[in-house]
C-alpha cells in the first residue's frame, strides 16, 4: 500500500510570496544566521578540503614543498616511495589488517550471535562492559600487553600483532553485530529448527545471509582501524621488514632529518587507495540491501 | 505418523503460568484443531510440541517418546509458522528445499520432489522467485510445501490463515483439508477462529486461560459443551445465555427465566431438583428460537420488541428484547419483521443447555 500523497500546498501559498511564507525565517533577513552558517560550513570544508588538494598536487610534483603549489606532473614521487619500502609496507599492512578483521569478525559474529539468542549469566553487566571496552584507549594496555608478549616471546611476528588488533576491534564489532542479530525475527531459526538445522547451521544458513550488511560494516571498521594502525604495530614488532603503512610514513617523515613532502604525499595516496576501493566495493553492498522482505509477514 | 501425547503439562514464565495441566492426545493421523482465545496457551502448547519450549512440568510424547529434553530438530516435526518464516534470501525452490539440503538429499531427488509438490499447490511458476516478490497465499502455500517436503511424523501448524483474506482464508481451509486427506499425517493446528476449527478438525481442543476446556468432535462440541465458555465460544451468532433460577414444585424441577416457568424432566430434571432456589444459566442457541405463529405448541413461548433486524440473504439474526434479556435468534429469510414489533418467540427445553451459575459448568 503506497502512502497517501502529500497534498500541494494552497495555491496563495505557491506563489512569490507563499514562497517567502514557506521559506525559512533566517533566510529572510540579510546578515541572517543562514548566511553565517554557510560562512562556517564553507571554511570548515575548506579546512578538509585543503590538505587533500595539497596531499594531490604534491604527489604528481617532483618539486613539492610544505606550500600549496600550481600543478605539474611527474610520477617521480611514487617511484621514490616505492624504492622507501612503501610495496613492502602497504603489504604488512594488508596482512595486519586483513588478518585482525577476519579474526575480529568471526569472534564478534559467534560473540554476537550468542550474546543475542542465548542465555548468558549477567548479559546485561556483561554487555555494558562491552561498550566500555569500545571507548577504552589502546594505549592503556600496551604495556602489559608488551610484557606479556616478552614473556611468551611473541614480540616482532606480525600475526601475534594482528591478534592484538583484532582484540581491540571486537568489543565494538560484538555491539555492532548483536544489535544486527536482534533485528533477524526468530521465525526463521525456529523454521530452520523445525526443519532439522542444527546451531552451526541456522547460524551459517540463516542468520549470517541475513546480517551480511552488518558484517561488512563491522569488517569495513575493523580494517580500517587496524590499516591505520601505528602504536600496536610499532610497539609490538620493531623489525623495520615487518612496518606497516603508519609506521613507514612515520619513518618516511624522519628520513635523513629532512622531510621529502613529494615522496610523503605520493606515499600517501598509495596508503589511501585499498581503503578507497574498499569502500567503493562495499558501498554496493550496503545501498538498501538490509531487508527481510517477504520472510515474515509485516 | 505418530500419537501425540501431551501428559499433565504445565508451563510457566516468570510466575506466569501460561499452560496449566493440560492432557492431551492426538491420535495417529488425526488432525486437532486447538483453538481459544487470545492468551489462551494454544500457541504454547503447540510451541512445546515443537520443542521451542521445555515444560515446566509433564511431559510431551511423539510416538511414544519423551520429547522434553530433545531439540527441534530432532522430533521429525514440521511446523508451518503464522509469519510463513520463509527465509527471504532464498528462491522458493530454495526454501521448499531447505530441509532436504539440510538432510542431504541427493540432488535429483529434491529437484523431483519439489517440482511435484510445486505443482500440487500450484506454485510452479514462482519456484524462482523470492518470498518478497510473493503474495500472502503463495507465501503460505510454499510454507506448506516446505512442511510436506520435510515428510515429518506429525505437522505442527500455527494460525496459517490468519494472515490471510477471508475469500483465501476459505479457499486455503479446504486445501489443507484436501492435504490432510491425501497426507493422513498427525496435525495440530492452533486457531482462533472457530469456523476454521468446526469445517476442519476431527478433534477439537478448546483451551481458555490455560486450561483444557472441552476435547469432542466439532458435532459434540456444539451440541454437548461441557461448559458456558464452550457453549459460548463455539457458535456464530453466540449462544444465548441466559440467567435463570431453579424451582421445585409439585410436577418436578422448573426453570424461571424470561418471565416464564420451565419445567424440566429427564436428567436434567433430576439433578435440577436437588438445587431448588438456586441460580443457573440456560443457554440457547440462536436456531433454536424459532417465531411462534399461532399456539405454542406446547413449548415455553415469550413475547418480546424486535430491537435489531440483520439480513444475511440466507437467513436473518434477529435481537428480541424479552424482559431485560436480548435474545439473538436465527430466523429464515424475508421474515417480514420491523425493529420495535412485537414477537412472539417459542423454544424446545429439550434443547436447553443449563449451566450451573458459580462454576459454568453443565448440568444434566
Amino acid at each position: 500500500m503506497t502512502p497517501a500523497s502529500v497534498p500541494d500546498p494552497p495555491e496563495a501559498a505557491r506563489g512569490r510570496a507563499g514562497r517567502r511564507l514557506l521559506a525559512p525565517r533566517a533566510s529572510r533577513e540579510p546578515g541572517s544566521p543562514r548566511l553565517a552558517v554557510t560562512v562556517i560550513m564553507a571554511i570548515l570544508g575548506l579546512a578538509f578540503l585543503l590538505p587533500l588538494v595539497w596531499l594531490i598536487l604534491a604527489a604528481f610534483n617532483p618539486h613539492a614543498t610544505s606550500n600549496l603549489a600550481a600543478p605539474a606532473f611527474s610520477l617521480a614521487n611514487f617511484h621514490a616511495a616505492f624504492q622507501a619500502g612503501a610495496g613492502r609496507a602497504i603489504a604488512n599492512s594488508l596482512y595486519l589488517a586483513g588478518v585482525s578483521t577476519i579474526i575480529a569478525t568471526v569472534v564478534s559474529t559467534l560473540a554476537g550471535y550468542v550474546l543475542s539468542r542465548h542465555y548468558v549469566p549477567a548479559k546485561g553487566p556483561l554487555l555494558v562492559g562491552i561498550i566500555f571496552l569500545t571507548g577504552l584507549p589502546v594505549t592503556l594496555l600496551l604495556i602489559p600487553i608488551y610484557q606479556m608478549f616478552v614473556k611468551i616471546n611473541w614480540l616482532n611476528s606480525p600475526f601475534y600483532t594482528s591478534l592484538v588488533l583484532a582484540a581491540t576491534g571486537v568489543p565494538f564489532a560484538i555491539w555492532l553485530l548483536k544489535n544486527f542479530i536482534d533485528q533477524v525475527p526468530r521465525d526463521f531459526e525456529e523454521a530452520a529448527a523445525a526443519e532439522g538445522s542444527g546451531q552451526f547451521q541456522i547460524l551459517l544458513r540463516v542468520v549470517i545471509p541475513l546480517i551480511t550488511p552488518g558484517i561488512l560494516v563491522s569488517a569495513i571498521l575493523t580494517f580500517i582501524n587496524s590499516w591505520g594502525a601505528f602504536l600496536v604495530p610499532l610497539v609490538l614488532d620493531s623489525n623495520p621488514n615487518d612496518a606497516p603503512g603508519a609506521v613507514g610514513i612515520y619513518e618516511f617523515i624522519t628520513a635523513n632529518g629532512q622531510v621529502q613532502f613529494g615522496p610523503l604525499a605520493a606515499y600517501g595516496i598509495l596508503f589511501s587507495v585499498p581503503v578507497i576501493i574498499m569502500y567503493v566495493i562495499s558501498s554496493r553492498w550496503l545501498n538498501g540491501s538490509f531487508s527481510f522482505a517477504g520472510g515474515v509477514k509485516g | 505418523m505418530a500419537t501425540i501425547n501431551v501428559e499433565g503439562v504445565t508451563k510457566s514464565f516468570n510466575g506466569k503460568t501460561a499452560v496449566r495441566d493440560v492432557d492431551l492426545e492426538v491420535a495417529d493421523g488425526q488432525f486437532m484443531i486447538i483453538v481459544g482465545p487470545s492468551g489462551c496457551g494454544k500457541t504454547t502448547t503447540l510451541r512445546m510440541l515443537a520443542g521451542f519450549e521445555k515444560p515446566t512440568r509433564g511431559n510431551v510424547r511423539i510416538g511414544g517418546k519423551v520429547m522434553n529434553d530433545v531439540p527441534p530438530k530432532d522430533r521429525d516435526i514440521a511446523m508451518v509458522f503464522q509469519n510463513y518464516a520463509l527465509l527471504p534470501h532464498l528462491t522458493v525452490a530454495k526454501n521448499l528445499s531447505f530441509g532436504m539440503r539440510i538432510r542431504r538429499e541427493p540432488r535429483k531427488t529434491i529437484e523431483r520432489e519439489v517440482a511435484a509438490i510445486a505443482e500440487m499447490l500450484g506454485i510452479g511458476p514462482l519456484l524462482d522467485r523470492k518470498p518478497a516478490q510473493l503474495s500472502g497465499g503463495e507465501r503460505q502455500r510454499v510454507a506448506l510445501g516446505r512442511a510436506l517436503l520435510r515428510k515429518p511424523q506429525a505437522f505442527l501448524l500455527d494460525e496459517p490463515l490468519s494472515n490471510l483474506d477471508a475469500a483465501l482464508r476459505a479457499q486455503m481451509r479446504f486445501e489443507l483439508k484436501r492435504i490432510h486427506e491425501k497426507f493422513p499425517v498427525t496435525t495440530v493446528y492452533v486457531t482462533h477462529d472457530q469456523v476454521e476449527a468446526m469445517t476442519m478438525a476431527d478433534q477439537i481442543a478448546l483451551m481458555d486461560q490455560g486450561r483444557l476446556q472441552q476435547v469432542a468432535p466439532p458435532e459434540r462440541l456444539y451440541s454437548e459443551p461441557s461448559n458456558a465458555f464452550v457453549a459460548g465460544f463455539i457458535g456464530s451468532p453466540r449462544i444465548n445465555l441466559i440467567p435463570a433460577t431453579v424451582l421445585r414444585g409439585e410436577g418436578g424441577a422448573m426453570l424461571s427465566c424470561l418471565s416464564c416457568r420451565i419445567p424440566v424432566n429427564g436428567d436434567l430434571g433430576s439433578v435440577l431438583e436437588r438445587m431448588d432456589g438456586d441460580a443457573v444459566t440456560v443457554g440457547l442457541r440462536p436456531e433454536e428460537i424459532q417465531p411462534c405463529p399461532a399456539g405454542a405448541n406446547g413449548r415455553p413461548a415469550v413475547q418480546g420488541v424486535v430491537e435489531l433486524i440483520e439480513p444475511l440473504g440466507s437467513e436473518t439474526h434477529v435481537s428480541v428484547r424479552v424482559g431485560t434479556e436480548i435474545l439473538t435468534c436465527r430466523f429464515p429469510p424475508r421474515s417480514g419483521l420491523e425493529a420495535g414489533a412485537t414477537i412472539t418467540v417459542q423454544f424446545d427445553p429439550q434443547q436447553m443447555k443449563v449451566f450451573d451459575a458459580a462454576s459454568g459448568m453443565r448440568l444434566g
